[in-house]
């Protein structure tokens, strides 16, 4: 499922807690930015219940959790403030203040580099993951949003807001790879199973999906109204249709609709979680998750969050047996 | 209430500022707005008051409304509020449900002296209350009026917030008044 899981059980077994009543199962945990009440929600997945409340100011939006590095991100766009806080203790190791309008965050953990899109300013920050100090800046079209990297470790991706297009980077150098035209202001990002990557145009209710080698849009997906974030399980595509509070679904194989599914209102951030067993979605206004059964497509499930989650990242962190996040104690 | 409404939105009167704004542009974070209040009325009576998209004229401060399409997806209105000469506000129907008594409409143009708001929507739904009453709920998402960096104060996020809930509270203050029969 990503590039961390061959190594996840060497490197959180040092760094991570074994929990008293450890199961022989897997954890699965959501690590959910609350914009309105300003800190992030950690959920357990499999006991769907919110075991940690911790204080992130400045309204925070994007999150990157980085198992490798045993750490996750956060970037709070009203005080301009990028966090890191130890996946062990979920207590906050360094923070870097940033100009502009920083909004989403992806992490290359093979290069060591955190990249924060500022909205404002058309570019991206790239920052040590160490001690987050700032490198240099990359450009991009007006308003970047969301960005991803590649599991392989090849390139980077900005959605760019208000120039209608992707950017994408050669993460070796850094360097421009091509700017690629795709629907109506693309906000949220991801990259699905097999490598492509999928852009959600909120302005023309479509996904656009990009095959990074040819540098080239080979399919675009009509979904439901406003359309946010995209997770993958199970063959398929799951977006968040803001304005409709739904999910749509769609096949990985020929791209055509499969349904939509019911959610919470103004459902934001999804990703896949549990090993591809389950589909995790915020509900920015109820201030909830759902959980939904991506085989049967159907919702399983909800838990609640604080005041509205967007989780606009990769905020899952799956671990080995009975290892948990915010266990250990400083 | 119709002053007091007028006092509300005249404080975010603003002189034209240059606000560079490409339509869908906003700011960093989404602001939301619940308002709700309980009236001795069953659902279904005050659903024919204020269930119909076209007919907004439960409200104080809307002095007229004009649209096409009914209660159609996609319909649209536009709201005069005040007097005739008054200010408008453009929407657009995008979730309508007489069996939930709910729906959901976004404003697709309003100048941000008059709401200092950008991308706007809103739900209005009729709930069950107690004894046989009503609960009614209004909900609002939106970013503030300044779409860029470092806003003015009258077009920040508190403002914006505090806009929104004065036209609500006037709404709902309203009815209340209407449905209690006072």
């Amino acid at each position: 499922m990503n590039v961390f899981r061959g190594i996840k059980p060497l490197i959180l077994c040092t760094l991570l807690s074994v929990s008293a009543s450890a199961t022989t199962l897997a954890g699965s945990f959501a690590f959910v930015t609350n914009q309105n009440s300003s800190d992030v929600s950690v959920l357990d997945l499999d006991q769907r219940v919110e075991i940690r409340r911790i204080p992130v100011p400045g309204k925070p939006a994007g999150i990157v959790v980085a198992p490798s590095l045993s750490a996750f991100y956060t970037v709070s766009p009203d005080s301009k403030t990028v966090r890191k806080f130890d996946l062990a203790t979920c207590q906050l190791i360094t923070e870097a203040q940033l100009d502009g309008g920083p909004t989403g965050i992806a992490l290359d953990p093979k290069s060591g580099q955190v990249f924060v899109s500022d909205w404002y300013n058309a570019r991206i920050f790239v920052l040590n993951a160490d001690d987050l100090s700032l490198s240099r800046n990359l450009q991009t079209g007006s308003a970047p949003a969301g960005l991803v990297v590649d599991p392989d470790g090849h390139w980077l991706a900005s959605a760019d807001r208000d120039a209608n297009q992707v950017s994408l980077f050669d993460l070796k150098d850094l360097t421009l790879i091509q700017r690629i035209n795709v629907g109506v202001r693309p906000f949220g990002i991801a990259v699905d199973p097999s490598g492509r990557i999928h852009a959600a145009n909120v302005g023309s209710n479509s996904v656009s999906i990009i095959t990074p080698k040819t540098a080239s849009v080979i399919a675009t997906v009509p979904v439901g109204e406003r359309p946010y974030g995209i997770g993958f399980a199970d063959g398929k595509a799951f977006t968040t249709d803001q304005y409709a509070d739904t999910i749509s679904v769609f096949r990985l194989t020929d791209f055509e609709l499969e349904t939509t599914i019911d959610v919470g209102e103004y459902p934001e951030g999804i990703s896949s979680a549990d090993d591809g067993k389950l589909i995790v979605s915020t509900n920015w206004f109820s201030n909830t998750v759902s959980l939904i059964d991506p085989v049967k497509v159907e919702v399983i499930g909800e838990i609640e969050t604080g005041d509205g989650p967007r989780a606009f990242g990769r905020f899952i962190l799956e671990t080995p047996p009975g290892e948990r996040p915010c266990s250990k104690t400083e | 209430m119709l002053m007091r409404l007028f006092a509300a939105i005249a404080v975010f009167l603003v002189p034209l500022l240059l606000v560079p704004t490409t339509s869908e542009a906003h700011g960093p974070t989404r602001q939301k707005v619940t308002l709700t209040t309980s009236v001795p009325a069953a659902p279904a009576d005050v659903w024919a008051v204020i269930g119909n998209f076209q007919d907004m004229s439960w409200h104080p401060a809307v002095f007229s409304s004009t649209g096409e399409g009914g209660n159609a997806i996609d319909a649209t209105r536009v709201l005069t509020l005040g007097e005739a000469s008054g200010p408008t506000i453009s929407e657009v129907l995008y979730k309508f449900s007489d069996e939930k008594m709910s729906y959901s409409y976004r404003i697709t143009d309003v100048k941000v002296e008059v709401l200092p708001v950008t991308n706007y929507s809103s739900h209005l739904t009729v709930k069950p209350g107690k004894d046989g009453g009503s609960l009614i709920e209004w909900r609002g998402a939106f970013y503030r009026g300044y779409p860029n960096n470092d806003p003015p104060e009258n077009l920040n996020d508190e403002a914006a917030i505090a806009a929104v809930s004065g036209v609500y509270k006037a709404g709902l203050d309203a009815l209340n008044e209407r449905f209690s029969g006072n």
